[in-house]
């Protein structure tokens, strides 16, 4: 009888956890509603009395995931994904016949969630991130195509060819669906600078263009003062892009060709670049960054340990600001400095992409929602500033209409350099920059020398990605 | 005297009626097994299968592509997977020793005192292993920063540096700053150990060796250690694997820089699937250190294991 009764235990357990291991279809459950309260990892936004637009192809309620890196800013105190719950709420309102989960990730482990996902078959229908990652998937075949929604009407409105591209994969169809740009610069504190009589190196004027001669004066004179230059950050791999900038900028080099079809930093501006580089970190006149990220060396900054950074965007000025208050530094934001005094600046465009998930009516929902996000009246400004750049429809105008700073960073879209992110292999090739960086900066490898290996390697990536 | 039938009749009766018993328990085994079996072949039998046979494949997010050995190969063939070997090897070889000698010696040194003494040390050594690789990462960032850090504060009151050295990002410290952090996220769980298994040493024994005239040392070589050696076994098989698998301290704190300088196998595997999406090259990866960590081991239990009696 015991042993019956064992038997019996045991066969439960089996079919417990059997069960435990079902049941989950492939959609998600529901949360509380959107747009009221906090927004955990997991949310999903709450029905609401729907507008007739609603898509949904058979009449039944279409259920879509979106996931989230944190770019939209949150309201003081509220947890990530607040704002994008809010959307959800609004977009559902009007389209009662779409449903749409949120999942809320981070930089760190985002990007791993997402190729995982991707792997076992459980990615998510709508991904806002930026083209670098998205035309990766895209060359990959992994993305709805979003042709229809560059319509005349849009592409006109967005009148920015290196732009538009930046959205393209190679077979030239759309993949990202853009919302906002901005580009990456640099910033000095106002503070240090005083401090070391330095302020004079700087130009505060007009586009605050400068040269590479008077970034070298402006070392100088931080150093004499005793005070610490930017560190060379090339540690992890974010933030990589400013640093690449800084480097191209210096002596007129570039990363690609105009074509973006090699890679050319060993011309002889990136050699020089480099070799200039090293001679400041050896000299002290900037840190070597060997054991710092992009993030470390912008936290640096903002604490008053450094006097300048080479990875400063709107986005940061704006995530930062009450930290630099609170420290007594007043950031000056400035393009980065070249030989010639006319930068070629790198930029972010955040955008939307739609997995292809083998399902026509999620896709049709993710654009309708993607549309809704960027191009509603109402949602569309609100969610560009939400952002902290700036819009790529030009129809939607100056949204910070008054703000000087944002017209500052607005004045460096005319300094677009070619985009470079959508490059084959670019995945492989930001695995090879940061280690060329410390093996100049710990003198493993000449500059020339780092910087051909570099080049070689970056260029065998396209070749392996075909 | 032969049985009769009756007697035959009877004995087959008895035999299967043993049989009988002998299936039901059998089958009563199996089905307690079972649900811990079922998820042992899904989550771990059944990876490991398709690890070794993807790893014969050009798997990426395009598709497959057979391609034999290929991969494993252009494996031996890449310097920075030789780096990688390299460290990996220095991390092993410098933290199990440290680590068995440090826990014995900790052991050794608490397991006499009174239980208040024994349980904070024990509570001092564990508290890494408790608290979760992340935060201990993150504290021993700020120990190591080189701007702010603790460690270079210290050693430049004490007039050991002049200069901020950067201990994580100077080709010279970052292995060994690594090889320190792994030590003492490692040295928690083999002293708990020690302590238990240095209490479970028969005291008749060491009396009896005391009174026949055996110093301390003799009563540690000959009584205690032959005592310890099961623990001794798990604790460095166990030490070792850990220590080849060696990912989220140097994911956290270098990304296996500078220039690879603290690139470990398993690194290096995690930047080939999740960075440059090349999951067959990185199962290549993963079939090797899961081959070699078979092979240090057993190599542990014939050497370590001939001498452990249960």
């Amino acid at each position: 009888m015991k042993k019956i009764l064992s038997l019996g235990l045991a066969a439960a357990l089996l079919t417990a956890s059997l069960a435990g291991c079902g049941g989950k279809g492939g959609s998600e459950t529901t949360a509380a509603p959107a747009g009221t309260t906090a927004a955990p990892a997991e949310t999903t936004a709450g029905g609401g009395s729907g507008t007739p637009e609603a898509p949904a192809a058979s009449g039944d309620t279409v259920e879509i995931t979106w996931w989230a890196f944190p770019t939209f800013a949150q309201d003081a105190d509220k947890p990530a994904g607040t704002y994008e719950a809010e959307i959800i709420a609004a977009f559902e309102a009007k389209n009662p016949g779409i449903k749409v989960n949120l999942e809320t990730i981070d930089f760190t482990s985002g990007p791993e969630k997402i190729t995982a996902a991707i792997e076992a078959g459980t990615v998510c229908d709508v991904l806002f991130d930026a083209p670098g990652r998205i035309i990766s998937y895209a060359q990959n075949g992994k993305l709805v195509k979003l042709d229809d929604m560059f319509t005349d009407d849009f592409v006109k409105d967005v009148d920015n060819e290196a732009l538009l591209n930046s959205c393209k994969s190679d077979d030239g169809s759309y993949y990202m669906y853009p919302i906002s740009t901005a580009a990456f610069c640099m910033a000095v504190s106002k503070q240090a600078l005083e401090q070391a009589d330095a302020l004079g190196c700087i130009n505060q004027e007009g586009d605050r263009t400068w040269t590479t001669a008077q970034f070298e004066e402006m070392m100088q004179k931080l150093s004499a003062a005793g005070l610490n230059g930017a560190t060379v950050y090339c540690s992890g791999q974010g933030g990589d892009q400013g640093i690449r900038a800084f480097v191209t900028n210096l002596y007129d080099s570039q990363v690609t060709n105009d074509e973006v079809t090699e890679y050319t930093l060993n011309d002889e501006g990136g050699i020089k670049a480099m070799t200039k580089i090293k001679e400041w970190v050896d000299a002290g006149y900037m840190l070597n960054g060997s054991a710092y990220n992009g993030g470390e060396d912008v936290d640096q900054f903002v604490a008053g340990n450094t006097a300048f950074t080479t990875l400063w965007s709107p986005g940061l000025a704006s995530q930062r600001a009450e930290t630099l208050k609170e420290n007594g530094i007043d950031a000056i934001a400035l393009p980065f400095p070249s030989q010639d005094g006319k930068p070629e600046l790198e930029y972010l465009v955040n955008g939307f992409c739609v997995f292809d998930n083998g399902d026509a009516a999620k896709a049709e929902a993710s654009k309708t929602f993607i549309d809704f996000i960027c191009n509603d009246e109402e949602w569309g400004p609100k969610d560009v500033v939400r952002t902290s750049v700036f819009p790529v429809r030009q129809s939607m105008g100056d949204l910070y209409a008054g703000d000087a700073e944002m017209g500052f960073y607005a004045s460096l879209t005319k300094y677009y350099s070619p985009y470079y992110n959508t490059i084959k292999g670019f995945a492989e090739m930001r695995t090879y920059w940061f280690p060329m960086l410390q093996a100049v900066l710990n003198g493993d490898s000449t500059p020339e020398d780092a910087v051909n290996d570099f080049v070689a390697k970056a260029n065998q990536s396209i070749v392996n990605a075909q | 005297m032969r049985a009769g039938p009756a007697g035959w009749i009877g004995g087959i009766m008895k035999h299967t009626k043993f049989n009988k018993i002998r299936m039901r328990e059998t089958v009563v085994s199996y089905a307690f097994l079972a649900p811990a079996l079922f998820f042992f072949c899904i989550f771990v039998l059944l990876p490991m299968i398709m690890g070794v046979v993807t790893s014969l494949f050009r798997y990426n997010m395009k598709g497959m592509t057979f391609i034999g050995l290929d991969n494993y190969v252009n494996m031996f063939k890449d310097e920075v997977w030789q780096k990688s070997l390299i460290n990996t090897i220095i991390l092993v070889v410098g933290s199990v020793p440290i680590t068995v000698l440090f826990s014995l010696f900790v052991a050794a040194m608490t397991y006499e005192k009174n239980p208040f003494t024994r349980s904070f040390f024990r509570c001092v050594f564990f508290l890494p292993v408790v608290t979760g690789t992340v935060a201990v990462t993150v504290v021993w960032k700020w120990i190591y920063d080189p701007l702010n850090g603790i460690l270079n504060w210290f050693l430049k009151s004490a007039h050991i540096i002049e200069k901020n050295i950067m201990w994580t990002g100077d080709k010279k410290y970052a292995l060994w700053a690594i090889l320190i952090i792994l030590i003492t996220t490692s040295v928690g769980q083999p002293i708990i150990l020690y302590i238990a298994s240095l209490g479970n040493v028969p005291k008749d024994y060491v009396e009896a060796a005391q009174v026949d005239g055996a110093n301390d040392l003799q009563v540690f070589w000959k009584i205690k250690w032959p005592n310890l050696l099961p623990t001794t076994l798990y604790i460095v098989v166990i030490t070792t694997i850990n220590s080849f698998q060696c990912f989220s301290l140097i994911q956290l704190l270098t990304s296996g820089g500078p220039n690879y300088r603290t690139t470990t196998i398993m690194y290096y595997l995690y930047e080939n699937a999740f960075k440059r999406f090349e999951y067959g090259y990185a199962n290549a990866m993963g079939v090797v250190l899961a081959l070699m960590i078979g092979f240090i081991s057993f190599v542990q239990f014939k050497a370590l294991g001939s001498d452990v009696e249960y």
